[in-house]
């Protein structure tokens, strides 16, 4: 399992991280060790086996279409500073 | 898929369509909501410990689609996280159907017969809506949350012409169901490609609206001819009317797709699927195909009847009873008209079949004018009542007695001489417009074959 | 005292509700400035006290009436800071009550705060703290590990001198091992019997909400409480835990034991006390047999990690700055942004879960890791049903080392932490109940006894770890 700077640059760029080149140098061996573990499934075999994504059984849970009250919109916009008006502010796009 | 070795143009449409329920697609909020963030709740604003619930009729409007659709409904179905992060995410993953959706392999048939694959229909929750501001964005998470439905084709549209008219179908179908509000905008993803340029796909991200979706593939369509073409996605900007590239960095992201591990899934029962195939009304095609067998009216009358499904609920209840031809073409000449006039959809006027039965029977034995009929019908857009009576009442039974309306031929031919000069010296419209005249007289009762037949005796 | 005579002699009007509130909110106080069990206190206790008192004189108080209670800090709780131990949620006050708080306030508990744990549950020793946030230190020796991620909650338990019950939650083993480590008892229950609204995520098909107390009956009759269907979770059972007799008897059960978790790897004296457990039921009559379980073992590791990173990756996509948590002014475009709050607030092994679990749901890599641990996880399932016909509860080691030192921790690569879970993967991600009691003392430790249930068999267990305690 090829670990490369570079690869470890885009997962991090990916994830919205920024990453040092000191700290990428330092996560290759831990990440290198870790995937080599990982690959250990690679061993299994899993021929015509169903994955579960879930431990039970669980299905078809339903809710009918109505509504409900929620949050004011003071409430809403309570929890952050980036606000205007009525609006939540969030970072420039263009 | 065959390929067409004489196409010059391909291309493909991801539709986004929002389903017409009350609620979102996970949480209870209303899907319609007027002031900014006043439809939210820790569900929708992606609150850290909140979690989906899915909405039933979400999930039973996505059936009803994908069975009229002619798709195979998936008798088992997943939900998946689609990451990526964006100011409009409210958790920086979308609720989505990724590795199985909800119904496959449908079709709609375009006029020219040619058949337009649909590969898969899912349902997913739209983002919330930015308003660009200079700098920061404003958000409103009242949209973050509704339930959308995404309907995928295969590149098998051969011009924006046919992909107009794909949408056209698609809207009428989902009309038809019931499943999406009429005033509610319609989003598009398209990919074009030439084969000029060796079918190289551009994607057009995020178009809004029929109009612009069929503006952006005409522009693109002429940009690939004359500029050169690489494979990216673009964006599509309304004002300029042009398209764009979008910085490939932030198209690039992976998904990384899992499966949504808040949710079940989701198994399909036959007898559910036969409980919502029979809510599935005769669609618009099938339905004109049939008028016109059946019923021998015109081509186009039948496809503008079968368009609207209340219009076309309110012909077959009058066909019964009345000349279907004479039923049709006063429906899809007058009450269309009516209806437009008065800005009002059919069940929001007090007209029923009865009134309409009524009327159309009157006009079919002749006892009234079509002038007369038509203020019938405009007066019915606004009231509730009988035509019988009103005309009995009225007085307004179609004038047939020649003497009478001899007297009202000599008094227009009297005062209006440059037109009777017209006539004589050969302009066809002098005499409609004396029939108009002798019309007014009678109040349009009177019988305007028999009109013509005496003026014209009167002017030898 | 035990929480159940401590509710009676309320009920009795033998105990000053609001006296007693008042003595513990100091106490857990003075205990949190030596030992950094609480990330946070609810300032509202008392008058939450002042209420109860009232209910109890009126004598319509509930189950849990004037019963102090602790919450695991990635539960919300309405109004009091709610972080699940990350800088990118400091000061981040929740609207609602998590489902499990709001049971435990319907039966008038009174919440004191929110306990110390790993970043988002991201460890098994309790060293992985946020940004900012203080290690809680092992209640029996100050320079060892509480065990993780719920190292508060079960250090609390231990140390508090009044009668207490604390909410946990568990992804890989985070009830159980710190309730080894802290000489507790911890309940972990089937996956889908308490309802996860209201708990920050870590990986959500292996989160369960459980409880830690000083005895088998107390910790179950927090579950009672709040197990249960809750329409706000799609994921939650209908499966309600009714609170119970104990029969103190073990006689006729068949209890398996798990033939790869007393091998070597496992500190010998561990597996001294854990024998002379699992030997004094037999002398009480049950039954035990030999159970192999070599796949769990040899792939659990790998398969936990897998699903629970890749479902963490995402969970915490949602912290950027946005909405609530942390964030700093909005400059630049908005990838820049989101990058600079979550670089700053994220700590070390977050940003490594992070990585890893993004790497591993990536086209190209998706099917080697997610997909096939996926399918792994099936197979570990099925091991255990098989399992089950043999026997009606599993009994294994908690885990396979004394509580270590801070010191030797540090030397740890991560890989060496995530093995440390060797014992407590497997039913973890086969949503199975199991739990943790101190069987037998290794200097000022206890071993731990591992219990595992079939799926809603909790009572089976219950029935196993109370009949233990009754010597």
């Amino acid at each position: 399992m090829n670990i490369t700077k570079e690869l470890v640059k885009r997962v991090a760029q990916q994830s919205r991280l920024d990453l040092s080149d000191e700290e990428v140098e330092k996560l290759i061996p831990q990440l290198k060790e870790i995937l080599q573990a990982f690959s250990e499934i690679d061993k299994l075999d899993t021929k015509n086996v169903e994955p579960s994504f879930h431990p039970i059984e669980i299905k078809n849970v339903l809710r009918e279409d109505k509504i409900k009250e929620g949050l004011s919109n003071e409430d809403a916009l309570s929890l952050t500073p980036h606000k205007k008006n009525n609006y939540f502010l969030g970072p420039k796009t263009l | 898929m065959r390929m067409n070795k004489n196409r010059e143009i391909m291309i493909g449409l991801e539709v986004h369509v929002q389903l017409n329920t009350v609620s979102k697609l996970f949480c209870a909020c209303a899907t319609k909501a007027g002031e900014p963030n006043s439809a939210v709740c820790p569900v929708c604003l992606g609150h850290p410990g909140s979690k989906p619930v899915l909405n039933k009729k979400a999930l039973e409007f996505g059936v009803k689609l994908a069975l009229a659709l002619g798709c195979e409904l998936s008798r088992k179905i997943l939900f998946s996280r689609k990451t990526y992060f964006y100011p409009d995410m409210s958790k920086n993953y979308q609720i989505t159907q990724y590795e199985i959706p909800l119904g496959s392999n449908g079709h709609i048939t375009l006029d020219s017969g040619r058949v337009i694959n649909i590969k898969r229909i899912h349902l997913e929750e739209d983002p919330a809506a930015l308003v660009h501001e200079q700098g920061n964005v404003l958000v409103d998470y009242n949209r973050s949350g509704n339930p959308l439905c995404e309907i995928v084709t295969n590149p098998e549209l051969d011009s924006p012409e046919e992909a107009r008219e794909f949408m056209n179908k698609l809207v009428n179908i989902l009309s038809y169901l019931q499943i999406f509000e009429n005033d509610s905008i319609i989003k598009a993803d398209v990919n074009v490609s030439i084969k000029e340029k060796n079918f190289i796909r551009v994607e057009i991200k995020n178009v809004t609206g029929f109009k612009e979706i069929e503006r952006a593939l005409y522009y693109e369509v002429e940009r690939q001819k004359s500029q050169d073409v690489m494979q990216e996605t673009r964006g599509w900007n309304p004002d300029e009317g042009i398209t764009y590239s979008m910085r490939s960095k932030e198209t690039e992201d992976d998904y990384g797709y899992i499966i949504e591990p808040d949710l079940p899934f989701f198994t399909f029962e036959q007898s559910f699927i036969d409980e919502v195939k029979k809510q599935i009304p005769e669609l618009p095609q099938s339905r004109a195909q049939r008028y016109v067998r059946d019923y021998k009216i015109d081509d186009t009358d039948a496809k503008i009847i079968a368009y609207d499904l209340s219009i076309t609920q309110i012909f077959e209840s009058i066909a019964k009873k009345v000349n279907p031809v004479l039923t049709a073409r006063w429906i899809r000449r007058e009450l269309l008209r009516v209806l437009n006039l008065e800005n009002k959809p059919l069940n929001e006027t007090p007209i029923t079949a009865d009134e309409l039965i009524e009327l159309f029977a009157l006009l079919e034995n002749k006892s009234i004018t079509n002038r007369i009929g038509q203020q019938i019908i405009e007066k019915l857009v606004k009231e509730k009542f009988s035509p019988k009576e009103y005309v009995e009442q009225q007085g307004l039974g179609k004038v047939s007695d020649e003497s009478e309306l001899s007297i009202y031929c000599e008094e227009v031919i009297s005062n209006n001489p440059q037109a009777v000069a017209d006539f004589k010296s050969g302009v066809e419209k002098a005499l409609k417009f004396l029939i108009g005249q002798v019309m007014a007289k009678t109040k349009g009762k009177g019988d305007p074959v028999l009109i013509k037949k005496l003026l014209e005796e009167e002017l030898k | 005292m035990s929480v159940i005579k401590f509710v009676k002699s309320v009920k009795e009007g033998s105990i000053d509700v609001v006296k007693n509130a008042e003595k513990a909110v100091l106490e857990s106080k003075k205990i949190n400035s030596e030992y950094n069990y609480f990330n946070a206190f609810d300032e509202t206790a008392l008058a939450q006290a002042m209420i109860v008192d009232k209910k109890v004189r009126k004598g319509i108080a509930g189950k849990l009436a004037g019963v102090i209670i602790s919450v695991k800090d990635c539960i919300c709780v309405k109004g009091v800071e709610s972080t699940a131990g990350s800088a990118v949620l400091k000061g981040y006050r929740p609207l609602f009550d998590a489902a499990a708080v709001e049971k435990c306030r319907a039966e008038d508990a009174i919440i004191i705060g929110k306990t110390a744990q790993d970043e988002f549950g991201f460890g098994g020793f309790n060293v992985n703290i946020g940004n900012g946030f203080k290690i809680p230190l092992n209640p029996l020796d100050k320079s060892r590990s509480c065990g993780g991620s719920s190292g508060g909650a079960a250090g609390i338990t231990q140390k508090a001198s009044f009668p207490h019950l604390a909410i946990a939650e568990s992804t890989g083993g985070s009830i159980v091992n710190p309730a080894a480590f802290c000489g507790v008892v911890g309940l972990c229950p089937t996956y889908g019997r308490v309802s996860r609204y209201g708990l920050i995520d870590y990986a959500n098909s292996l989160d369960k909400i459980g409880t830690m107390a000083k005895s088998c009956a107390d910790a179950g009759l927090l579950l009672s409480v709040i197990s249960g269907h809750d329409e706000k979770d799609s994921t939650s059972s209908n499966n309600k835990l009714q609170y119970f007799e104990f029969k103190n008897s073990v006689k006729g059960m068949k209890i398996g034991i798990v033939k790869e978790a007393f091998g070597e790897g496992v500190d010998s004296r561990i597996v001294d006390r854990v024998s002379d457990a699992i030997r004094k039921f037999e002398d009480k009559g049950a039954e035990t047999v030999s159970v192999s379980l070599p796949t769990t073992f040899k792939y659990g590791i790998p398969t936990y990690y897998i699903l629970a990173m890749c479902e963490a990756s995402t969970n915490l996509a949602k912290y950027c700055g946005m909405r609530y948590g942390a964030h700093s002014e909005l400059k630049g475009m908005f990838n820049q942004y989101f990058s600079a709050v979550r670089t700053k607030n994220f700590g070390a092994e977050a940003k490594r879960r992070i990585l890893l679990g993004t790497f591993a749901r990536m086209a190209g890599y998706r099917d080697a890791y997610y997909i096939k641990a996926a399918q792994a996880r099936t197979r570990i399932i099925e091991e255990y049903k098989q399992a089950f016909k043999q026997c009606d509860v599993l009994a294994a080691p908690t885990m396979p080392i004394l509580p270590p030192t801070f010191e030797e921790i540090s030397k740890l690569t991560p890989l060496q932490n995530y093995m440390a879970d060797i014992l407590t993967v497997g039913p973890n991600l086969a949503g199975l109940p199991h739990l943790s009691l101190p069987c037998g003392k290794i200097n000022d430790f206890s071993a731990g006894l591992q219990l595992i249930g079939n799926h809603f068999e909790e009572l089976e267990l219950l029935e196993v770890g109370n009949a233990y305690e009754q010597k």
